[in-house]
């Protein structure tokens, strides 16, 4: 590489590293993140992984921008991959601007790449096995390369491993700064020196921002909105949420239970949410099928619960480990008979956070199941998000009694008809409100009755909840030219990718408008005005049936109006991809219009 | 029961059971020995199953849960670890809890939360008409299989701290066992298990049979009920000899689950105030461990 004065700042690059699992790739990506963290740039990270601990392909894939990006962009501008099935599996990723460092230690760069893609080849996993014995080593050789390819100063990388692998004693640090050393060596043989890479790297004070996922941040909003019970089975992709609350709920006096499984999960929820404490339990699609019966009896029983879904690919055991929106058609219909419920759906890590805030709010304050729709990309990719606002936020308690309120009261009905629906809770443990909770249909007091007038008081009672709900559900976030006539509607982790998409639209002169829905369940006027208001509308799913699209249309959405863009295969959508899919139905829309006109102009003849 | 205010609440339900149901001597024994140890209602949580037994707690004043079908013991522990002052008091059948909620209980010998666990086994399913159930012998309902004996099932635990089996024929023993059961759980020694044999007068009647065929340990000379070998060595003889040992079978001991996973510098879930709990120092610095 030669001297170039030229080099353009540093202000968006993607990097894929990839080899198999246990090669360290995510360790790469977790070091290049924080270092350009430090320098002041924002990052997101992603993982695609097997469901297994070793072997395997696994990648790890970050952007690293200044200002604000919600997710991986378009244009992969390195790729590290550390075999020949990294190649193989992430050349669809690439084009021909795309740089590849390639380990060719098990043999040349497999011709699968675009035209024009530049590729250094470099023996990472063989000098690390010749030099120190130990495969192990290979990527911090390959750390070296990359850190010298874009443009970072050896001192910076030198840093960077002290401060990560110091705490792994000094032995380990002393054998990665010297597989550094052989990455530097080796740059130089590849004619990559020190201040000649890609970039120009300014560096600037880093932002106070928060890395975190979010399924981290559904747990700290839980906790902070005055959760004190969690349970949860180990799932992929939700178990963070048990280990982060394992963590930290035992601090502040909570329990946070692995239970033998997700029929004791939530019914050990249950449990706990009937004495008036704030409860919640995490799972994913096979999980929450199972506890399909406890999310009824919420619902009957009026017995407060939060549930979060971190959707994966499904049906049944599916891809445990990939993205999906599949699951909304059980979390807005699922369960026997008929009960109230509300479905939140977060778009980014720190959107989780305050949804969650909310949903336990709304759960005590509704005493009615709440559930939160998250997908893989959502819970386990990492952000950068502004510091939560702990000031915007507060645990509103639901309608309690307490013995003081019980003593000023005639009696006291567990399930008695009021004005909004609501019956005030006595908690056990409190004198003088004795009650019975039952998911059979009760009468007032909370005692079995088939009684054919109460059982319609009672079914009206519960579902009437929702209509005053309503009123303060979390609402829409609108983004883009509020006049455009072409809209999008989509959840999760397709909200980072549909505003990038929009932003290419707009420079290939195309306006959109963006609706992104923060309750899906009761489907809310904001939803349906939006559609009434636009002449057509991108719903972008994560699943085969276009279930989103489906829900609004039983609530009275205009299906004419719909087009559904939809993804299953496993892999999220990249902003370009949906720019092409946008671009290729509005042209074809153009052209069906053309003939449209073409055959009423010839009938007018 | 001086505590409680004036306010009218619920009023007791009548049983639904069959004249003759062993559920009744059950349910009179747990109502004696909740007023002997002075266990107000209020601090009573009765949580039960599916089946006719799990109608109790609409019989007596308290805060009664009605479960889901074999999950009563995970509801149970979730009431203890969030308001560990409770009395919590789970109740269900054989069906309830040796066949659909059989995991659990296998999960509750293991964890030994400081609950007390009453199961009324009739040896078939009398809500749906005397089905054949886990503990129905061979032959009943041309039934193949042996039946399950819990007691030899919580035996096998090395954290099962309380094993007991009474007969509602022997109202007596059962009264003292089910004193010892709530004794064990209101002083925090974990989960008392206390298996009822309760005939089915419908559709099972083995009244006679089971006076005939029980076997009181508690009066055996040199029955030592915290030698969990002895336990396990008579409770296999007298299975062999065709006999039922009823009493106190086994006492372990073992640290319960609420003392040892909840937190005694706060307070307990239950017990914190909503919006008010003084915690935002710890909510800090999860934000300050994400900073990056």
């Amino acid at each position: 590489m030669s001297p170039n004065n030229n080099r353009p700042i540093l202000e968006d690059v993607n990097i894929i590293v990839a080899g198999q699992g246990g090669d360290g790739s995510l360790t790469v990506i977790t070091m290049l993140a924080e270092l350009l963290r430090m320098n002041g740039l924002n990052v997101y990270t992603e993982r695609d992984v097997l469901s297994r601990i070793r072997g395997g392909h696994a990648a790890a894939t970050m952007r690293a921008f200044a200002g604000d990006k919600y997710c991986i962009g378009s244009n992969i501008t390195l790729l590290v991959a550390l075999d020949e099935e990294a190649v193989e599996k992430n050349a669809r990723q690439l084009d021909p601007k795309s740089i590849v460092v390639y380990d060719d230690s098990g043999g040349p760069v497999p011709s699968v790449l675009p035209k024009g893609t530049k590729v250094y080849s470099a023996p990472f996993n063989r000098i690390a096995m010749r030099t120190m014995r130990r495969e192990l080593y290979k990527n911090s050789i390959a750390f070296g390369v990359v850190g010298r390819l874009l443009g970072l100063e050896d001192e910076t990388l030198r840093e960077t491993f002290i401060n990560h692998f110091q705490r792994m004693g000094q032995v380990i640090l002393e054998y990665n700064l010297e597989a550094l050393s052989l990455g530097f060596h080796l740059a130089d043989e590849m004619d990559i020196h020190e201040g000649e890479g890609l970039y120009k790297i300014k560096k600037t004070k880093p932002e106070e921002r928060l890395l975190i996922t979010g399924n981290e941040s559904v747990a700290f909003g839980f906790m902070v909105a005055g959760g004190r019970f969690f349970c949860g089975y180990p799932i992929t992709p939700s178990s963070e949420v048990l280990e982060t609350l394992q963590k930290w709920l035992p601090r502040v006096g909570g329990v946070a239970r692995q239970t033998e499984d997700e029929l004791a999960g939530i019914n050990m929820a249950l449990g706990a949410a009937l004495t008036g404490t704030r409860t919640m339990v995490a799972t994913s699609g096979p999980g929450f099928s199972l506890m399909q019966e406890g999310v009824g009896h919420s619902g009957s029983g009026e017995i407060p619960l939060v549930i979060v879904d971190c959707q994966r690919s499904g049906p049944s055991t599916g891809m445990p480990t990939k993205p999906e929106q599949s699951d909304l058609n059980l979390m807005v219909f699922g369960g026997h008979g008929d009960f109230p419920r509300i479905v939140l759906t977060p778009g980014h890590p720190d959107d989780c956070f305050y949804l969650t805030v909310d949903a336990t709010n709304l759960a005590d304050k509704y005493q009615c199941p709440v559930l939160i729709a998250m997908d893989q990309a959502l819970s386990q990719n990492i952000a950068t998000v502004e510091p939560f606002n702990l000031e915007e936020v507060s645990a509103v308690p639901g309608k309690r009694l307490e013995e003081k309120d019980l003593e000023n009261m005639d009696s006291y009905k567990r399930y008695k008809f009021t004005e909004d629906n609501v019956s005030p809770f006595a908690a056990p443990g409190t004198p003088g409100g004795l009650s019975l909770v039952t998911g059979n249909e009760h009468n007032e007091w909370g005692l079995v009755s088939t009684d054919p007038v109460n059982r319609v008081k009672m079914m009206n009672k519960r579902m009437g909840k929702i209509e005053f709900a309503k009123k303060e559900l979390p609402r829409a976030r609108h983004f883009g030219d509020s006049k455009a006539e072409i809209g999008f509607i989509g959840i999760g982790s397709v909200f980072g990718v549909i505003l990038e998409a929009m932003e290419d639209l707009e420079r290939d002169g195309i306006k959109t408008r963006y609706l992104q829905p923060r309750t899906i369940w009761p489907v809310l006027e904001d939803m349906l005005e939006f559609i009434e208001t636009c002449r057509r509308v991108y719903v972008v799913e994560l699943n085969a049936q276009a279930q989103l699209a489906h829900i609004i249309i039983h609530q009275g959405a205009d299906p004419d109006k719909l087009i559904s863009v939809l993804r299953y295969d496993g892999i999220p959508f990249r902003p370009a991809e949906l720019v092409k899919r946008v671009l290729e139905e509005e042209s074809r829309i153009v052209k069906s219009r053309i003939i449209k006109k073409g055959k009423k102009e010839a009938k007018l003849q | 029961m001086s505590t409680q205010p004036h306010t009218k609440t619920f009023t007791p339900a009548r049983p639904i059971w069959c004249a003759g149901c062993g559920d009744f001597a059950v349910q009179g024994v747990l109502e004696k020995a909740l007023r002997k140890m002075g266990i107000p209602p209020y601090k009573l949580m009765l949580l039960a199953g599916i089946g006719c037994s799990g109608t109790i707690q609409n019989n007596l004043p308290c805060y009664g849960y009605h479960s889901l079908h074999g999950r009563v013991l995970p509801a149970a522990i979730g009431a203890k670890l969030a308001n560990p002052d409770l009395t919590v008091i789970a109740a269900g059948g054989d069906g309830d809890g040796y066949a659909i909620g059989a995991g659990h209980l296998v999960h509750t010998f293991k964890s030994n939360p400081s609950i007390t666990y009453i199961v009324m086994n009739n040896c078939n399913y009398g809500l749906t008409k005397g089905q054949v159930s886990p503990t129905s012998p061979t032959g009943y309902h041309d039934n193949a299989e042996s039946g399950l004996d819990s007691i030899l099932l919580g035996l096998s635990f090395p954290s099962a701290t309380f094993l007991a089996r009474g007969f509602s024929g022997n109202p007596e023993q059962l009264e003292k066992l089910m004193e010892a059961a709530l004794d064990h759980t209101q002083s925090n020694k974990g989960f008392a298990f206390l298996e009822v044999l309760s005939p089915c007068v419908t559709y099972y009647d083995t009244h006679r049979e089971w006076r005939a065929r029980v076997y009181n340990i508690d009066e055996e000379e040199g029955y030592d009920p915290a030698n969990r070998g002895m336990a396990f060595q008579r409770a296999l003889q007298l299975r062999e000899e065709g006999r039922i040992p009823i009493g106190r079978i086994f006492k372990g001991e073992h640290a319960s689950l609420e003392s040892l996973i909840l937190n005694k510098n706060e307070l307990p879930p239950a017990q914190q105030k909503i919006g008010h709990d003084g915690h935002r120092e710890h909510y800090e610095k999860f934000i300050d461990s994400y900073m990056g």
